[in-house]
């Protein structure tokens, strides 16, 4: 029987999705190891207790609550040495939190303050005696390799929406966790945290991306590409490099092998050509609709739906023909 | 100012890959090795750090075999003062037992700023640069997609999902570097040859133990090819259709 | 011995000292330079000066201006014989070629005299009309001096004048002096005919005095204008290596195992002493700006404006240099302007020809379409400077345009100057059956001829087309042939021609190793890059081989009726062939692509769009500008496709891959259905289906 801690992201006093994806596999860790018990930190401002239950849904037996004002930003420091200091004090056969721009901060701190073992940005984890198997997509999406991570506890760090949250609902024991460290008190002091687009998800959890290219000729023109992805209504907006090296488009907006690495259900690439750089964000994604002027285009090649045709007539047919589609809804 | 930026030796990134004969490693044949691209916007920073402050050292580092040592004399070429070799039969997997290595070397050598990659293009994992900063027990700023330092200080942006942190920190510190910051410069003629009279030191790597080892590789399943179902506009109906009931995601 | 004949003799003594003086400063600037031994091949040598200098052939191929400046020197030469007379006059009073010739030889030379002086004030004030009413367009830009020129028309025409009113008052004064040949002075002395015979005396002496004078002046001028070509255009032709007939050209070899602490030129010492001649040889005359596709598409580029720069910086340096004392003149020793060009640079930065004179824009907007370098009357290499001074931005200080930089990347790791993957370099191959040499070693085999099929050939979906569709022939004709596959490299000329030297010599050298291991000897090829630098620049890193570009190949073919082609003619085609520079006018091959074209296409209609052959305007991609940003102006892959458009052509046809990308790129941007075509893809459509 082992248990499993799970650092589940929070974000101001909302749950972020990859959340309940760590429980989930924390969850079907505890399950395969015997059954035990997962335990899920939840950090954030006054009010973030009240997410709780949702761990529960997940399969959280024991939520430690951490509430403080200065929690209100990541405070890095003082969540890993609050994990840290319960990862010393209880047993654990893993930690598991998500392989996102905090989770990717968070998780190396651990493995050194544990002297744990850590795996990445991982697909699939399997139970394996005394160690675990992981997937782990490296070369930049190119080369899936099977990693054996030996020890405990091992930290498991997991793709976002890789790993579907499955339900395993029960009544989640609150307990309330003092900070290791002071959460105001962090060597880097966040001064402030800047929004991006408001309305739009964020690339990592959309489930669907509508993504524009050189092809669209013209910054201006991207606004068919949010308005295609305010129709579908869920939508992130995307972009490739050679739009973001332009200046189109934010940088943070760059899928791609240098950037963003996206997953969706839908991804519709608008006058994208292709290029394997691109290909290594978006080739994961369940489906891909590709829009372009050039019948060769690579992109068509991995495209499951491709119509051939200039982005700026079918963008806004689309646009519309979705609307229609929605509609009915 | 003293800045050491830790670099390693990976595939170029253009490059398709076939598994190997054991199925536990890349095939490696045919294969160019160069300095990972986002170690090399570390040393560009670094570089640039410098020339702004008009004086300091840049220290290049990197773990591994012989080979390594094209890399780190890239570095130089490309204006680092000095490169230490942490002498290793080859580069685990397990980021943390790296880290050790580092940390080891690091720890005595004063610098006021320690650099990495945000992650490194092969093991694709980002651990090594955060757990070196941990074993240090420096500040550690992970994927600043901008930095300035000023007077001991520093300022840095991290990209979020959907959102951006603004942070600041003390020196010494150590900051892994997201793409976008800098363009790396090419090494000119004169460049390299001046690389080829500075010191490159070589000693053995103080590798911690290795936890987390590959058990196999493989490609990426293909995905079924897919269809061209009309052009322009007239074949959106059809779109929408195969949306709705094929791909069920409308 | 007179009183005359002495104070001449001082006169001649003093302008001949100062002229010395001036030669003797003027070559030691030109001693600043670096040194080159171009004693080699002097009949060849030779034989350019007789041809380009003396017979004018390069200004002939403007007509009109051409004749205009030809008989200006025609009239130069044979009236020099005229001012011999003269100055040997001046010593020895009273002497004339009559008494040492025989009387028919020297009826002829007075007869050329009188109608060359004719001659030559015709022309000048041609030029004078030509300059002042006509304002060619050449003769306007780069801020050069209209008032140099006036001084010298104006110069000349007074020689001119001076001489047959000379002979005119002459022929007054003592009329068995001046012979019937002499018409022209005789007819201008009509009307003096009833003048005292002491005025014609003084009109003559003051005549013969002032052409002295003039002469003198003239000579002495010469240093401080641009007509300095008198004295140097034709040495300037004899030891320049622009005009090879049955040697091409090739970009200067450069040793980078040479202890330097600088690589490549940044200022006039590090050019050679002939770039720094060919500096003095400038007439201005803007036929290699006119003919330059980035000066005429409106880029600040222009071949003249390097070649006057490298002079005035040598004139603004030499001084100071070579410690001759004439540093208080400064650039005022330089006619032209640009002396500003000292105070430009504000940030302290080192004052030098590049930055100070010579813009980064203007060194990176050049295709090295060698336009200029064809069109320059005295054989002046701009390319040359153009190419050393990219050598000095790239290696030794790493300036060069952030778009290049993925380039040379790629070149390095994945030995192409893009990022494809290098195992995909052979899949145009895939089912054609085409063994490669690895293969055919192996089995104990040589093929007749190795197909090098080049980056764009391999891996740009258009090229590939060409690749196929040359394979297909080769296949056709049964020709043993093999590839190199995923052991063929970029050999590095892109590298080259944007002064990547090292990277360069790298890329060539491993290829050298590889097609030497395969004991290669003869290589087809369908791009003119790869053609000319395995060809011709590879043996100064020692790899000989035979290199045959396929338009060549082809048409051997097609002349030994090898390709089986279909029976029936087809319909009649227009068709415009686009000169690809690299095939024209570096290596002399206009005909073999035309050749191919009519023999594959019997009822073809070849037209010819108005810059063509020698004069056709490149495509805009060489010189490494396939990897650059056009920034400025009008694209000139647009000009060229407008003016092949213009021709009615139902299809243009090409010869290199790079010409095919410009060429379609404009097409489209024209929004015109003509299909562009490589010459092998038309013979391949014509092949016998069997």
């Amino acid at each position: 029987m082992a248990n499993i801690l799970v650092f589940a992201e929070s974000r101001g006093t909302d749950l972020r999705k990859v959340a309940g994806e760590a429980v989930s596999v924390a969850r079907r860790l505890a399950d395969a190891s015997g059954g035990g018990e997962v335990h899920a930190l939840l950090a954030g401002p006054p009010g973030i207790a009240q997410k709780a239950d949702v761990l529960g849904r997940y399969g959280a037996d024991v939520v430690l609550v951490m509430e403080h004002t200065a929690l209100a930003t990541f405070a890095r420091e003082s969540i890993a040495a609050t994990l840290a200091a319960r990862a010393k004090a209880a047993s654990y056969r893993a930690i598991v939190l998500g392989f996102s721009a905090q989770g990717r901060d968070l998780g190396p701190r651990l493995a050194a303050r544990l002297d744990a073992p850590i795996a990445s940005d991982v697909i699939d984890v399997q139970v394996a005696g005394d160690a675990l198997t992981v997937k782990h997509p490296a070369y930049a999406n190119k080369v899936v390799v099977t990693l054996t991570v030996t020890g405990s506890p091992a930290i498991v760090s997991i793709r976002p929406a890789a790993i579907t949250a499955t339900e395993s609902p029960r009544t989640a024991r609150v307990e309330t966790i003092q900070p290791g460290t002071d959460p105001a008190a962090s060597r880097v002091k966040v001064t402030q945290v800047v929004e991006g687009a408001k309305g739009r998800p964020d690339l990592a959890d959309a489930p669907v991306i509508v993504a524009g290219g050189r092809g669209l000729k013209a910054p201006e023109n991207f606004k068919l590409v949010e308005e295609l992805a305010d129709a579908f209504g869920n939508a992130a907006v995307g972009a490739t490099r050679a739009v973001t090296d332009e200046g189109w488009r934010p940088h943070a907006d760059q899928i791609g092998q240098t950037g963003r690495q996206v997953s969706p259900q839908l991804y519709v690439a608008v006058g994208i050509s292709g290029a394997i750089q691109h290909l290594a964000g978006m080739r994961t994604s369940k489906t891909i609709v590709a829009i372009n002027k050039d019948k060769e285009a690579p992109i068509f090649k991995v495209a499951d739906y491709g119509i051939v045709g200039d982005v700026l007539e079918v963008v806004p047919a689309l646009t519309s023909a979705v609307r229609e589609a929605k509609k009915g809804h | 100012m003293k800045i050491a930026v830790c670099i390693k030796r990976t595939p170029d990134s253009e490059t398709r890959f076939r598994i190997g004969a054991s199925g536990g490693a890349i095939d490696e044949a045919g294969v160019k090795f160069d300095m990972d691209d986002f170690a090399s916007y570390a040393v560009e920073v670094a570089l640039q750090m410098k020339e702004k402050a008009g004086s300091g050292e840049v220290v290049v580092v990197a773990l591994g075999p012989d080979n390594v040592q094209e890399t780190l004399r890239k570095a130089m070429s490309m204006g680092a003062d000095r490169a230490i070799q942490l002498k290793a039969d080859a580069v685990p997997f397990d980021g943390l037992a790296v880290a050790k290595a580092l940390a080891a070397e690091l720890k005595a050598g004063g610098f006021d700023l320690v650099l990495f990659g945000k992650h490194a293009f092969d093991t694709s994992a980002g651990v090594v640069g955060t757990a070196t900063a941990e074993l240090l027990d420096f500040p550690c700023v992970t994927a600043v997609s901008k930095l300035e330092i000023a007077n001991g200080k520093g300022t840095a942006r991290r990209e979020l999902e959907g959102a951006a942190e603004m942070v600041e920190f003390a020196l010494p510190a150590v900051v892994t570097i997201d793409e976008g910051i800098a363009r790396p410069r090419y090494p000119s003629l004169k460049g390299i040859m001046a690389a080829k009279k500075k010191p490159l030191e070589s000693k053995p790597a103080q590798l911690g133990p290795v936890r987390v080892a590959v058990k196999g590789m493989a490609l990426p399943p293909d995905r079924p090819p897919g269809r061209i179902i009309g052009e322009g506009t007239a074949a959106i109906p059809e779109l929408v259709k195969l949306l709705q009931t094929e791909a069920k995601v409308l | 011995m007179t009183a005359q004949s002495v104070v001449f003799l001082f006169v001649l003594a003093i302008a001949a000292g100062i002229f010395a003086l001036n030669v003797q400063r003027l070559v030691s600037y030109l001693k600043l330079g670096v040194a080159e031994d171009r004693t080699d091949r002097p009949w060849a040598r030779l034989s350019n000066v007789l041809q380009i200098g003396i017979a004018q052939t390069k200004i002939l191929r403007e007509p009109i201006a051409g004749i205009m400046h030809a008989t200006i020197f025609w009239g130069f030469i044979v009236l020099t014989a005229g001012t011999v007379e003269i100055f040997i006059q001046g010593a020895w009073s009273g002497f004339s070629y009559e008494r040492v010739l025989w009387h028919p030889l020297y009826a002829l030379y007075a007869a050329s005299q009188d109608a060359f002086a004719v001659f030559v004030l015709a022309a000048v004030a041609f030029a004078f009309y030509r300059r002042l009413v006509l304002h060619p367009r050449r003769l306007e830009g780069d801020r050069i001096e209209h008032l140099d020129a006036y001084v010298i028309l104006g110069m000349i025409a007074g020689l001119m004048i001076t001489l047959l009113l000379a002979n005119a008052f002459l022929s007054v004064v003592q009329p068995d002096a001046v012979g019937p040949e002499k018409f022209v002075s005789r007819g201008l002395a009509a009307p003096f005919a009833n003048v005292s015979a002491r005025s014609a005396f003084y009109a003559y002496r003051t005549f013969w005095w002032a052409h002295v004078f003039l002469v003198l002046i003239f000579l002495n001028y010469l240093p401080y204008s641009k007509h300095l070509h008198v004295v140097s255009s034709l040495i300037n032709v004899y030891f320049s290596n622009t005009s090879w007939k049955g040697e091409r050209a090739v970009m200067r070899p450069m040793d980078l195992e040479a202890e330097t602490e600088s690589f490549g030129a940044a200022d006039v010492e590090q050019l050679t002493w002939k770039n720094l001649l060919d500096g003095y040889s400038c007439t201005e005359c803007g036929r290699c700006t006119a003919a330059c596709p980035a000066n005429l598409t409106g880029k600040v580029l222009s071949p003249r404006k390097i070649v006057v720069n490298t002079r005035q910086r040598l004139m603004e340096k030499g001084p100071a240099a070579t410690g001759d004392g004439m540093a208080f003149l400064g650039s005022r020793l330089v006619h032209g302007e640009n002396h500003e060009a000292a105070e430009s640079l504000g940030n302290g930065a080192t004052h030098r020809l590049l930055d100070g004179y010579i813009t980064e824009e203007e060194l990176w907007q050049c295709t090295s379409c060698r336009a200029c370098v064809q069109e320059c009357p005295v054989s002046i290499d701009q390319l040359d400077i153009i190419n050393q001074m990219r050598r000095n931005l790239v290696l030794s200080e790493s300036r060069f345009p952030a778009e290049i930089q993925p380039a040379f990347e790629a070149l390095e790791r994945n030995g192409a100057p893009w990022a494809f993957d290098a195992a995909d370099r052979a899949r145009w191959a895939d089912g054609l059956a085409i063994p490669t040499m690895a293969e055919l070693t192996e089995r104990g085999e040589r093929p007749d001829v190795l197909f090098w099929v080049g980056c764009m050939g391999s891996f740009d979906d258009r090229a590939k087309k060409i690749t196929v569709a040359f394979a297909r022939i080769l296949q056709a004709c049964g020709i043993r042939f093999a590839i190199l596959g995923q052991e063929e490299h970029c050999h590095g000329d892109p590298a080259r021609r944007m002064g990547n030297e090292y990277l360069y010599q790298m890329l060539a050298k491993d290829t050298i190793d590889t097609l030497n291991r395969y004991a290669v000897t003869t290589v087809v090829t369908s791009c003119p890059h790869c053609f000319h630098q395995i060809g011709n620049e590879f043996p100064q890193l020692g790899g000989n081989y035979e290199v045959i570009h396929h338009s060549t190949y082809i048409d051997r073919l097609l002349q030994q009726e090898l390709v089986p082609l279909r029976t029936d003619e087809g319909r009649r085609l227009t068709v415009a062939y686009h000169d690809s520079c690299y095939l024209g006018r570096y290596n002399d091959i206009y005909d073999a692509p035309r050749e191919t074209l009519r023999r594959a296409l019997p009822v073809v209609n070849l037209v010819e769009p108005p810059r063509a052959r020698d004069r056709g305007l490149c495509c805009g991609a060489g010189g490494g500008r396939m990897w650059m940003e056009e920034r400025q102006g009008k694209r000139i892959n647009i000009e060229r496709t407008e003016e092949l458009l213009a021709t009615g052509a139902e299809t243009i046809a090409v010869a290199c891959p790079f010409c095919m990308t410009m060429m379609s790129d404009g097409v489209k941007a024209k929004e015109s259905s003509v299909p562009v075509l490589d010459i092998a893809e038309v013979v391949a459509s014509q092949l016998s289906a069997t």
